[in-house]
């Protein structure tokens, strides 16, 4: 081979990995991204059984059961729908009624939410970014940061 | 002054750094042929180390030592790079421009941006500063600062339950007043202070709450003087006016000579006379301390009616001749009577507006809604 | 007073970052030597002005003056002295300061260790450093001051978040900071480079301790980070794919790719383009990272308070660094030379093969990290991607890397023998295939991939040391002269053997924990006993506990071995803290040999009960155990002697050393 085909074999090598890694990128992105709903917006949505998503809001006041040892349930909503969520473990320390969650896991046959992660990631008004904007959006919550001084 | 001290000599030692090599008499910059060439060498060095050492073939290390032999070559054939076509103005104007750049930005923007006479404010020094020379809103933060630290001292809650009262935060010293009492025990001067407090968050009136307060203080101690005021004073509010002037005379009767509450309590009976006289006069266009306290004898409802009725009179009649303080001093405690907070503070604003809140008659309206713990909205 | 004297200091340090950002660069164009020497006094004047600024400030905290804003808004009087300090560097504004103070403390030590670079690369370099920090420090000073007062001051602060108030934040920032911010330097060696349309010889072997020790730095950071996640948030998890990980293992994955791409650039002169590139790069991803942090664009345990003008602050200064080098690279790349040639099987092959994978990988995080912005900006819909999407695409790009690992050091320079490599890590080939059998039969259920996971493990420890064994000739000569050969070879022999060993130790850790880990939830009452991976769990009881600044509910549990022998005690615990009323979970770690019992509480329930979750993590401290290995692997090749050298002893040239470059 001449110097030149041997540079072009390595480039195309490089090039033929990129592909695959993109492919693969593409078809991760496709199958294992998971999209965050409110309760309203679940409704309407159309998921695959088995499909994973998000699932944020506010827990409503007076849902929150703590079952059969460590089964959980409560309710997700977001002033205008709320649905139905079940979950085994420990709740975040954060966790609690009127507050907003996201819940990660699979709508259930029955309707009910089967939770495998609940977070209470927060900011300083524990309240999770993306039901916060949800929120806002329905007008249900107001931003109260005052921060004096800064 | 220190502080201008030291920023001065920062700013001298910051200059220095950029003026002295600036200061240094200029020589000819060296030349990065030089340096390769010296890298070459080390790596020749270090092929002959790692072929000692048998780390790589002889074959190998020939041939490295080859290619290293022709970098070397290809970098004499480079022309110097750089030299004496040097402009001279410009290195020093950028020289001058970069030592005044120091101070001018420094001093500009710090100027803009700092706080240079505030001083340092470390909590401790400020915690062992004389109390007398604190503030009362220092005393009050110093002993919030520790009960929020401390809550279950009921002492400290004790100690500033009566100064929440005197600075007109009622609500604050009304929860304070609880917290002693549940940490402390309900003595009759707590239960009575927190009746007082209740009163004044009520604008003035002794509502059933604070009435409560007030009984059990009596429970407790039953000549108790601040206690048995303020349930004859709610009496008068009532529109009892004769059981409250009555209470009030067995109160002085019991008081000794030196008693701070003989003068209020005189007082008190002088205008429950007065007023007990004039209301059975008829009732004027706008609302009277008397007609108010007349309606109170109504039942509930009709009261209500009757006391709105007038506020809204007299508000209709503000907005025809707005320039009337004493109407709008009226109209404010009206409604915090009424417990319409907002539209208190809205009549404040109106009134505020009206009168101009810089005038004497703003101020007079302005401490009035203050001493009804309405906050002015701005 | 000492806090105002701090703020003029940052104001004098942003003044000298404008004149170290133009005057040597001015130098180096006219090739005025006046000029130039300015770099290095004004660099370290910078440094010691933005350090000052900086202990004013933890002053300020260690004194709890709440007439600071900053002061008030994240600390409070009853907090331990340690969270005082710590907590200077617990919120925005103080993070950010640290941010400038390490990016001026690695100006300051160009200045003081490029005595011998060539005085133009030197002065252009200083300039770069210059400009990203007169960026930084207006960035401070105009959207997160530290140091804007309050009167009258308030008399308590309103604490840190709880979750901060732990010794991780004592090490973990700095030491992720001291990495990030590393790599700034070999920014500024490539933007020079750039700017001068040269390279010199010597560049790479200038940049490469640069590069190691932000590695170091970083490598630290990420592994201190994880392990602080891991106890402190009570998930049990060690990495969780969050956005702010990923924005800090970017730069360490473009860094390690420098990392090699710079030992074939110093070796061969080859891959100077793609060096270069790297360089810049590494440096952006860590922008991009600071970006991700700073603006809150991204849900994360990490976001503090968000501003958009911060956010759109820091956007502008990503988008004139990365977009100004990235054009500058584009204009001067085709004027850099090419170097030697080499064959596709060689070690430079090997790492050139090592760069395609470790930037495919970080290709593949910076996709994954920032696809949910891209796709809620274009369609609105919120998406988020986790652990399956980086498990389907950095998994199997990382599997044939760490596989081919062994082989990298033992090709030969230029034209390799793959074959005469594959005999010679055949024992270690053998070792790997046992420990693959060993797996299989003795741990129970162990499944097929566990045990390959495993063996991947222990063939990377064993292929480093074969590295070490055939270098010091162990075997074939006598013992005493194989280990006088072994401590004869260059340090960053030993670098690398150890960082590939400490790598492979990791790996082991990571498979052990996932494939192995036991964990059950269950209720507990005093008294009661659990079973857990063969061990048994005994609930002692709970007592209340006061601290300083919380008060916390403390479960006792004392694990008892398989033959009812007492392995040890551990406390587990719910906290709240009283300033801000916030419940935090303390897990309880015990630690076994290199295993860990992990315990976190649950709710009370109703009949006196709570409910436990426990785990069993067999070898999990490996993970972190194998970053520690990694860090001291790059320590140790810092030590080498070329690397120190940089420009050798300048025997002819003495005259001409540069002034200033003592200052």
């Amino acid at each position: 081979m001449t110097r030149k085909q041997k540079r072009l074999s390595v480039i195309a090598g490089a090039l033929a990995f990129l592909g695959a890694a993109t492919a693969l990128t593409f078809y991760a992105l496709g199958q294992k991204a998971s999209f965050f709903y409110m309760p309203t917006e679940l409704q309407a949505a159309v998921l695959e059984p088995g499909q994973r998503i998000r699932l944020g809001g506010l827990v409503e006041a007076g849902t929150v059961k703590r079952g059969q040892g460590t089964e959980i349930s409560f309710a997700i909503t977001d002033q205008e729908k709320s649905v139905p969520v079940a979950y085994v473990g420990i709740l975040p320390d954060l966790f609690r009624e009127g507050q907003g969650v996201i819940a990660e896991g699979t709508m259930r046959a029955d309707g009910v939410f089967a939770a495998d992660s609940v977070l209470a990631k927060h900011d300083e008004n524990y309240m999770p970014k993306e039901v916060a904007d949800s929120l806002k959006a329905k007008g249900v919550w107001q931003d109260e940061t005052a921060r004096p001084g800064s | 002054m220190l502080f201008w001290i030291v920023a001065a000599l920062l700013t001298l030692a910051a200059s220095l750094a950029v003026m002295l090599p600036l200061s240094v008499k200029n020589r000819q910059a060296d030349i990065a042929r030089d340096h390769d060439i010296e890298v070459y060498r080390d790596q020749l060095g270090e092929l002959d180390k790692d072929a000692a050492r048998g780390l790589i073939g002889p074959a190998e290390a020939e041939e490295a030592r080859a290619e290293i032999g022709r970098r070397i070559l290809k970098l004499a054939g480079t022309k110097d790079g750089g030299g004496a076509d040097r402009p001279a103005r410009l290195p020093r104007v950028v020289g001058a421009a970069a030592v005044l750049a120091v101070p001018i930005v420094g001093w500009g923007l710090y100027a803009e941006l700092g706080s240079p006479l505030l001083p340092g404010q470390p909590l401790n020094a400020r915690l062992q500063a004389d109390p007398a020379e604190n503030t009362m809103e220092e005393l009050v933060a110093r002993a919030e600062a520790h009960l929020s630290s401390n809550p279950e001292d009921g002492r400290g809650w004790d100690v500033l339950a009566p100064i929440y009262l005197r600075t007109g935060r009622s609500e604050d010293s009304a929860a304070a007043y609880r917290n002693a009492i549940r940490l402390l025990g309900g003595s009759a001067d707590r239960l009575a202070g927190l009746g007082e407090a209740l009163s004044y968050g009520a604008g003035g009136v002794v509502t059933a709450e604070a009435q409560d307060a007030f009984k059990q203080a009596l429970a407790a101690q039953p000549d108790h003087p601040k206690s048995r005021f303020y349930l004859a004073s709610g009496l008068a509010q009532e529109g009892k006016l004769q059981e409250a002037a009555a209470a009030w005379q067995a109160l002085l009767g019991g008081l000794p000579a030196d008693s701070p509450w003989r003068g209020p309590v005189q007082e008190a009976i002088t205008e429950a006379n007065r007023r007990s006289a004039a209301v059975q006069k008829p009732a004027g266009p706008v609302p009277t301390q008397e007609e108010m306290d007349a309606a109170a004898s109504m039942t509930a409802d009709d009261r209500t009616a009757m006391i709105e009725q007038m506020v809204s009179g007299l508000d209709a009649k503000l907005r025809e001749n707005p320039k009337d303080v004493e109407g709008w001093m009226r109209l404010v405690r009206s409604y915090v009577v009424l417990g319409k907070a907002d539209q208190a503070r809205e009549a404040l604003g109106r009134g505020l507006a009206a009168l101009d809140s810089g005038s004497e008659d703003g101020k007079r309206l302005t401490s009035l809604a203050a001493s009804l713990g309405l906050a002015s909205t701005e | 007073m000492i806090v105002e004297t701090g703020h003029f200091a940052l104001v004098l340090a942003l003044a000298l970052a404008l004149v170290q950002s133009l005057v040597p660069l001015v130098g180096a164009r006219t090739n005025d030597a006046r000029l130039m020497a300015t770099g290095g006094p004004v660099a370290v004047a910078g440094f010691a002005l933005t350090g000052i600024a900086f202990a004013a400030l933890v002053m300020a905290y260690v004194q709890s003056d709440f007439s600071v804003a900053n002061v008030w808004e994240n600390s409070h009087s009853a907090k331990p002295m340690l969270y005082k300090v710590t907590g200077t560097w617990g919120n925005h504004e103080g993070s950010m300061l640290l941010w400038v103070l390490i990016l001026t403390f690695f100006g300051a030590l160009v200045a003081v260790f490029g005595g011998n670079l060539p005085a133009t690369l030197r002065a252009n370099v200083l300039s770069v450093q210059g400009w990203i920090g007169a960026a930084f420090l207006l960035f401070v000073l105009t959207t997160s001051n530290p140091f804007i007062r309050l009167e009258p001051a308030p008399f308590e602060g309103r604490d840190l978040n709880p979750i901060l108030q732990d010794v991780g934040l004592a090490i973990h920032p700095p030491l992720l900071y001291l990495g990030y911010v590393g790599f700034s330097v070999c920014f500024s060696f490539a933007v020079a480079a750039l700017i001068d349309g040269r390279i010199d010889a010597a560049w790479a072997r200038w940049v490469r301790p640069w590069t190691l020790a932000a590695w170091m730095f970083l490598t630290g950071g990420i592994a201190m980070g994880s392990y602080w996640a891991y106890y402190e948030l009570g998930w049990g998890g060690f990495w969780f794919w969050d956005p702010v990980e990923n924005a800090s293992f970017m730069p360490w994955l473009a860094g390690t790719a420098l990392l090699h791409s710079a030992i074939v650039m110093e070796k061969r002169s080859a891959l100077k383009i793609w060096t270069i590139l790297l360089a810049i790069l590494t440096f952006s991803l860590s922008l991009l990272g600071t970006f991700l942090v700073r603006s809150g664009v991204l849900t994360s345990v990490h976001a503090f308070a968000t501003d958009p003008t911060r956010g759109v602050f820091i956007l502008a200064i990503l988008v004139l660094f990365i977009g100004g080098s990235l054009a500058l690279f584009a204009l001067r790349a085709g004027s850099l030379t090419a170097g030697g040639l080499f064959h596709p099987i060689s070690r430079e092959g090997a790492l050139v093969l090592n760069n395609l994978f470790l930037t495919t990988a970080a290709a593949t995080v910076l996709v994954g990290t920032l696809y949910p912005l891209l796709v809620e900006a274009v369609t609105g819909d919120k998406i988020s991607v986790g652990a399956p999407f980086f498990n389907l695409t950095f998994g199997p790009l990382m599997l044939p890397l760490l596989l081919l690992i062994p082989f990298g050091p033992l090709l030969a320079w230029k034209r390799g023998d793959v074959y005469a490599v594959a005999q010679r890590l055949m024992a270690a080939f053998g070792g790997a295939l046992l420990a693959v059998l060993a797996t299989l039969l003795l741990a129970d259920g162990a499944s097929v991939f566990a045990a390959l996971g495993v063996g991947i493990g222990v063939w990377m420890i064993l292929g480093a040391l074969t590295d070490l064994v055939q270098k010091s000739a162990l075997g074939t000569v006598p013992l005493a002269v194989a280990a006088r050969r072994l401590a004869g070879l260059p340090r960053s022999v030993h670098g690398t053997a150890l960082a590939h060993l400490g790598m492979g130790v990791t790996v082991l850790g990571i498979v052990a924990t996932l494939a192995f880990e036991a964990e059950h939830i269950t209720i507990m009452k005093p008294g009661e006993s659990t079973a857990i991976a063969g061990r048994t769990l005994r609930f002692e009881g709970v007592s209340p506990v006061q601290g300083p600044n919380f008060t916390e509910t403390r479960a006792s549990f004392v694990l008892l071995g398989a033959g009812g022998g007492k392995l040890g005690e551990v406390t587990s615990a719910k906290r709240v803290y009283t300033a801000r009323q916030m419940p935090t979970t303390e897990a309880g770690i015990l630690t076994l040999g290199f295993s860990q019992l992990y315990v976190s509480l649950g709710d009370p329930t109703q009949d006196g009960g709570i409910v436990v979750r426990i785990w069993w993590k067999p070898l999990v401290t490996l993970i972190w155990l194998g970053g520690l290995v990694m860090m001291v692997a790059a320590a140790v090749s810092l030590t080498d002697r070329r690397l120190r050298v940089g420009a050798p002893a300048r025997r002819a040239k003495a005259a001409s050393s540069p002034a200033g470059a003592k200052a």
